[in-house]
């Protein structure tokens, strides 16, 4: 069974993504309230997709992200943020800290679940490829 | 795309030779290997982005980002902490310090390209963002 890690400091929004996650498939789900317990759980359980929500206590979701990222034992977990920010800047700063998809709350279940398959298939040849490609965009876009 | 420039703070002398064979041409690599040199290369020029060792005997690379931090004229530079140090601790302990990034050796030259790359646009991004 497939293991999904939800960080988000939030306890109610926390059991809504356990129970979307597991309406469509069965996933065994692990929860963090914080950054840096999230971390603590990411190497104590390495899951297969991560969701991480942006504004939390001790580690923004942007940190944990870059950190994740930035360690080659973590460098290729898939990650979803799950944020309730939702300017294209705020997406944008997800996407180029490293984060797979970038999904707003209030957020639909089925959209949750779709991610998630999405970004279990990403290998980390694609995943390398999308980030030239952001930073390429970005760069045009001057 | 210039090129864009880089300062390492490095004890280990050979760190920029190896870096500027592992990243090629695309950046402009200069390197000082203390934290006291660092401090006098900020005085005189801002490099695009700094990346530092964490461990400089009795002294750490944390402290030379608390002193950018506190810096008017250098606090928006964005900083790479790149270190052997992997714990999770370690890691908080460098974002609380002020790091924007934190990448854990040994790193992948193409990985440690793209994240110099993603930084710079994020910060970039952050400058418009605030105009």
């Amino acid at each position: 069974m497939k293991k999904v890690l939800v960080i988000d400091d939030n306890p109610t929004i926390v059991e809504l993504i356990k129970y979307a996650v597991n309406l469509q498939s069965s996933y065994q789900v692990f929860v963090a309230y914080d950054g840096v317990q999230g971390l603590e759980r990411v190497y104590a359980e390495r899951p297969d997709c991560v969701i991480i929500d942006v504004k939390m206590p001790r580690m923004d979701g942007y940190q944990l992200v870059r950190c994740l990222r930035g360690d080659p034992r973590t460098a290729n977990t898939p990650l979803i943020i799950l944020s309730a920010m939702t300017r294209e800047e705020d997406q944008m700063i997800g996407l180029l800290s490293g984060v797979d998809e970038y999904l707003t709350k209030p957020f639909k279940p089925s959209a949750l679940n779709a991610a998630i398959e999405r970004v279990l298939r990403l290998s980390p040849d694609e995943r390398r490829r999308r980030m030239d490609y952001l930073v390429q965009t970005q760069a045009d876009r001057e | 795309m210039r090129r864009l420039h880089i300062l390492l703070v490095d004890g280990d002398p050979n760190a920029c030779i190896r870096m500027q064979h592992s990243l090629g041409n695309e950046f402009l690599l200069q390197q000082v290997v203390s934290l006291s040199q660092a401090r006098r290369f900020l005085a005189e020029a801002l490099p695009d982005i700094l990346i530092c060792e964490v461990m400089f005997g009795n002294e750490s690379g944390l402290d030379l980002c608390r002193f950018v931090r506190r810096s008017p004229e250098l606090c928006h530079l964005p900083i790479i902490l790149l270190t052997n140090l992997s714990t999770i601790q370690d890691k908080v302990a460098g974002f609380d310090a002020g790091a924007d990034d934190y990448i854990v050796k040994p790193f992948d030259a193409r990985h440690l390209a793209a994240r110099i790359r993603l930084l710079w646009r994020i910060k970039r991004l952050q400058q418009f963002d605030s105009i």
